[in-house]
């Protein structure tokens, strides 16, 4: 017993050493040497590299797997080391700034000009993406939602345009799915989170009250669930969570897609033979207007690195208008400085127009520190629960809202 | 029984065996094509241009096949780096077998002191689910200065409880007169161990090669957490870089897989031979 | 001359890893599960707080980990019968011959066992999938509609067992296998003489003189099955709705999604006790070792 307890004793003081020595490395004055360490998403660094080659700064590109982000950046946190920079999905930011991962840029911020949170959109600069009042991390790339239709089999069904509104998207779909067995107008992702949010925006409503406190209980929520199982209550959408969307889309099996700029590069790479027969088209709009996604990465600093000023550098090397759209070359990932999302090469391409236009009124998901894990599962749970297996819709909902009280922005 | 009717019975029992022998090769045939048929399927897939890879109806036999992928693999996406890695964790894993050999061979054969506690830490080992120790571990590593190292990556799973206790459990058969006797020659015990205890464990040890073989062959999760270093990637991590968000190219991640699998088949095939063949317990009758 | 020293030097390396790597960390999280403590500790030690047993008292109360504990159950109460039996009855109809084709047939067993988790998630995934996949075209070709293999709660318990007893069944076969060569000669031979046909001499010389290789089979699969993760990770993310969430799965989330590291580090104490308590009760089940 005793052995043990000493042993316990000794562990954790191993534990608390390691943490206090991870954390008590201070950025210092003088600038540390070496190339600088970037994490990237994705299966390759090579891009990045490519982006970075004429920045006259050295740098060594680190590609992290998507499933596996949670994972690194938790160890990374836990130890203390971490990269120079790194990217951030929006929907983690909270969470690791709370961490005490992402150094505080609001000091130098105006010492460079591409970071000026002018030059973004106002819905994911400076303050729309800062926590507890602190800038942490700098736009990079966006992403977001919008409709795609295949025009071809809308046509052949007697529909002429893709649908405006949500009333228009659930029409059409009950006579795309009366097309025949197996055959579906349109197909609700059951791990799009985001997606009802997006219906209570259009409806005219919000997440988050005036005080910042997150609230769902509202009457455009209750409209977006009407129409989320709507949609499934007139069969118009497969209930099996394993639908490949991709394949749905280039099959004709789901002809309406609500989806991301990456499904359109998914198609065109893979059914070339489609051209011309597909189309994105803004996001349906409900009373409130087309309001989407705002989703994408941010940049951030890694709290403890050692070369501040080389990083910073780096970055504003990177959130220039030329090299935001070089990034969009290199990957098709939409930038997010103003000047290049108006670029009119960039939107030569029609669906690319597409894709900047919804950027302009889209919004973030609040910034809310495990987001995605609480608020983002139970919502999906609820919706499921009462679509897929027949729970009580008052229950269900009422349940979600008991898990998710007391969740602020801060 | 006369050995007229004995060796007339003998004989129809041959013929009668013989059948039973391919009835039974036959079923075997059918339960192994059924069993490895999500791998051929694979390896199919991996040959298919990626937009017959996401046809449907799905073909079976490629249509128009293509290594293209398998070159990308290697010349665009760092592969060859990763089987490097890869190999380099795996030697360091033999390492760790030894080590377990020698456990397994003092919990079998000696009698000592401790002995029943450390064996049942052995076993408490096994029991410890990963996934909330993860981080403990990584602390440890970290203090060590042992991350972004391949050995770092090697070493939390060096040993296992498994295959020290699968070594002590087929040691313990090894007769103990042939270890008194060569002691009485005078061998001391490290000799006793390397030339007599090791070639007598020749099966288990060539199960234990495979096995440690593929556990570092396959190693996923501790090269992406200690890695800071993409360069330190193993095949494993290198093939789930390829889950996009969007799965659209089926064939490229195949032909990922396909990497993954080939080298162990063959270890496997060459190690059965010594797995099966000459298990000669010699002083066992 | 037996050096008194000689066993703690064999023992050594390995106990030393195993301790480090296994035992020290288990330890902390024991510590762990008595705090709160979250992602927020590492920027401050500040934000945890010991909470004694509050988290195991949340836990019990916690009806996804209950659902967690039953698919755990169900999934050992059924998978490793089916391993054990599956890999026992291939091997012995394996080791009916030393023929060059029966030595080609082992390979194929073994395949499964040895594909990373990786690929086996993305092989698999495609031939489960709904719309999609080669199974329910397959099904389509004989007039069988389609199977919701991994969405439907119930079939999808079993799509995700069956995977798992598809990879579990390779490494056990060749542990019969070679256990089953080792039988010795003489017994078979005596069998034979005495009249009993192969069936016979199977069931009532082969298989009690595979004691320890089927218990040894029976106590290793059962820990793993309780620490069941990688198929329901890789295929359903414990999905649809928790339905094949095990409970590696529930502290996984917790801890990695979720960051609750005092919630999920009592989670994996917890499980580690329930795998502790059924592996000694194995034990205890069977005494002595056979050294035949």
């Amino acid at each position: 017993m005793k052995r043990a307890a000493t042993t316990g004793l000794a562990a954790l003081t191993a534990v608390g050493v390691a943490l206090a020595l991870g954390a008590c490395s201070s950025p210092t004055e003088t600038e540390a040497d070496g190339p600088l360490t970037v994490w990237v998403m994705g299966d390759s660094g090579a891009n990045f590299e490519a982006l970075v080659a004429d920045s006259g700064i050295d740098v060594e590109v680190v590609a992290v797997p998507w499933d596996a982000i949670d994972e690194k950046l938790t160890t990374a946190v836990a130890s203390g080391s971490g990269p120079d920079i790194l990217q951030i999905g929006l929907s983690k930011l909270a969470t690791f700034a709370e961490a005490g991962a992402l150094l505080p840029l609001d000091d130098v911020i105006g010492d460079y000009p591409n970071l000026d949170p002018a030059n973004f959109p106002a819905g994911v600069s400076g303050a729309a993406t800062a926590v507890g009042g602190e800038i942490v991390s700098v736009p990079w790339t966006s992403d977001t939602r919008v409709l795609f239709t295949r025009t071809d089999i809308l046509a052949e069904n007697g529909i002429d345009a893709p649908p405006a509104t949500w009333d228009e998207l659930r029409e059409a779909a009950k006579t795309l799915a009366a097309r025949g067995d197996g055959q579906y107008g349109y197909y609700i992702p059951q791990w799009d989170a985001p997606l009802p949010i997006e219906m209570t925006w259009s409806m005219g409503g919000e997440v988050v009250d005036a005080d910042g406190n997150v609230d769902f209980d509202t009457p455009e929520f209750q409209d977006a669930v009407d129409l989320y199982t709507g949609l499934y209550a007139d069969g118009s959408v497969p209930t099996n969570g394993d639908f490949d969307q991709t394949q749905g889309f280039v099959s004709g099996v789901a002809p309406m897609l609500v989806s991301g700029p990456y499904l359109g590069r998914g198609i065109a790479d893979s059914a070339p033979e489609l051209d011309g027969k597909w189309q994105a088209s803004p996001l349906p709009a409900g009373d409130g207007g087309s309001i989407s996604l705002f989703a994408g990465s941010n940049l951030g600093v890694w709290f403890n690195t050692d070369q501040k000023t080389t990083a910073l550098e780096l970055l504003d090397y990177v959130s220039a208008p030329e090299q935001q759209l070089a990034w969009y070359d290199l990957t098709g990932e939409l930038p997010t400085a103003s000047a290049a999302l108006e670029d009119s090469e960039l939107n030569s391409d029609p669906n690319v127009k597409v894709y900047t236009d919804q950027l302009a009124t889209a919004k973030v998901l609040p910034i809310v520190a495990g987001w995605d894990g609480i608020v983002g599962t139970e919502l999906l749970n609820a919706l499921n629960a009462i679509v897929l297996t027949g729970a009580d819709r008052d229950a269900s909902l009422e349940a979600f809202y008991a898990k998710i009280d007391g969740l602020a922005v801060k | 029984m006369s050995t007229e009717l004995l060796r007339h019975r003998r004989a129809g029992t041959r013929s009668g065996a013989r059948r039973m022998t391919v009835a039974i090769g036959a079923v075997l045939a059918v339960g192994a094509l059924i069993t490895a048929f999500p791998f051929l399927w694979m390896l199919t897939t991996s040959l298919k241009p990626q937009r017959e890879s996401i046809d449907f109806p799905p073909t079976v036999v490629p249509q128009d096949p293509t290594f293209e992928w398998y070159v990308r693999l290697f010349t665009e996406l760092d592969f060859g780096t990763y089987l490097r890695n890869t190999v380099i964790v795996v030697a360091i894993g033999f390492l760790g077998l030894l080590f377990m050999a020698m456990a397994g061979y003092a919990f079998a054969k000696f009698d000592f002191r401790g002995r029943r506690g450390m064996f049942f830490i052995v076993l408490a080992t096994m029991m410890i689910p990963i996934q909330v120790t993860m981080i403990p571990t990584y602390l440890i590593l970290n203090g060590l200065k042992l991350t972004n190292t391949l050995v770092g990556i090697a070493l939390p799973t060096l040993v296992g409880g498994f295959s020290i206790f699968l070594f002590r459990q087929f040691m313990s058969t090894i007769p103990t007169e042939m270890l008194e006797a060569a002691r009485l020659d005078g061998a001391g015990e490290f000799r006793i161990f390397w030339q007599i205890v090791l070639p007598m464990s020749r099966p288990i040890l060539a199960v234990q090669v495979v096995l440690t073989f593929i556990a570092g062959w396959n190693s996923f999760l501790w090269p992406l957490i200690i890695a800071s270093d993409q360069k330190l990637y193993t095949l494993s991590v290198g093939l789930s870089l390829l889950n996009q968000q969007l799965a659209v190219n089926p064939s490229l991640q195949m032909a990922a897989a396909s990497v993954m699998v080939v080298p162990i088949l063959l270890v496997f095939v060459v190690f059965q031979r010594y797995v099966m063949q000459g298990f000669a317990l010699s002083g066992l009758k | 001359m037996r050096s008194r020293l000689a066993p703690y030097l064999f023992v050594s390396p390995a106990m030393v890893l195993l301790v480090t790597f296994g035992i020290v960390p288990i330890l902390v999280a024991a510590v762990i599960s008595t705090t709160n403590m979250n992602i927020s500790a590492f920027a401050s030690w500040d934000n945890v707080d010991f909470v004694g047993a509050d988290n195991y008292v949340a836990l019990f109360a916690d009806a996804d980990f209950w659902q967690a504990l039953g698919n755990t159950g169900l999934f050992a109460i059924v998978g490793v019968p089916a391993i054990v039996l599956v890999s026992l009855f291939v091997a012995i109809l394996l080791n009916r011959s030393q023929s060059r084709f029966f030595r080609a047939l082992r390979a194929f067993y073994f395949i499964p066992a040895i594909t990373a988790i990786v690929a086996i998630s993305l092989i698999w995934g495609y031939l489960y999938n709904t719309q999609f996949g080669l199974l329910n075209y397959g099904l389509s070709l004989v007039g069988i509609e389609q199977v919701q293999w991994l969405s439907d709660p119930w079939l999808s318990k079993f799509s995700v067992a069956l995977v798992a007893v598809w990879r579990g069944t390779g490494l056990n076969i060749i542990i019969f296998l070679a256990a089953l060569q080792s039988v010795p000669k003489e017994y078979l031979e005596a069998a034979a003489l005495d009249g009993a046909g192969e069936a016979r001499t199977t069931f009532s010389v082969t298989i009690p003189l595979l004691r320890f290789a089927i218990f040894f089979v029976a106590v290793t699969t059962t820990i793993a099955w309780l620490q069941f993760f990688d198929e329901p990770f890789v295929l359903t993310d414990g999905g649809p709705l928790g339905a094949t969430t095990s409970v590696s799965i529930f502290l996984y989330k917790e801890g990695f999604r979720l960051n609750q590291f005092g919630y999920a580090s009592a989670g994996s104490i917890v499980l580690f006790v329930i795998i502790a308590v059924i592996t000694l009760i194995q034990l205890r089940l069977r005494r002595a070792d056979d050294e035949y």
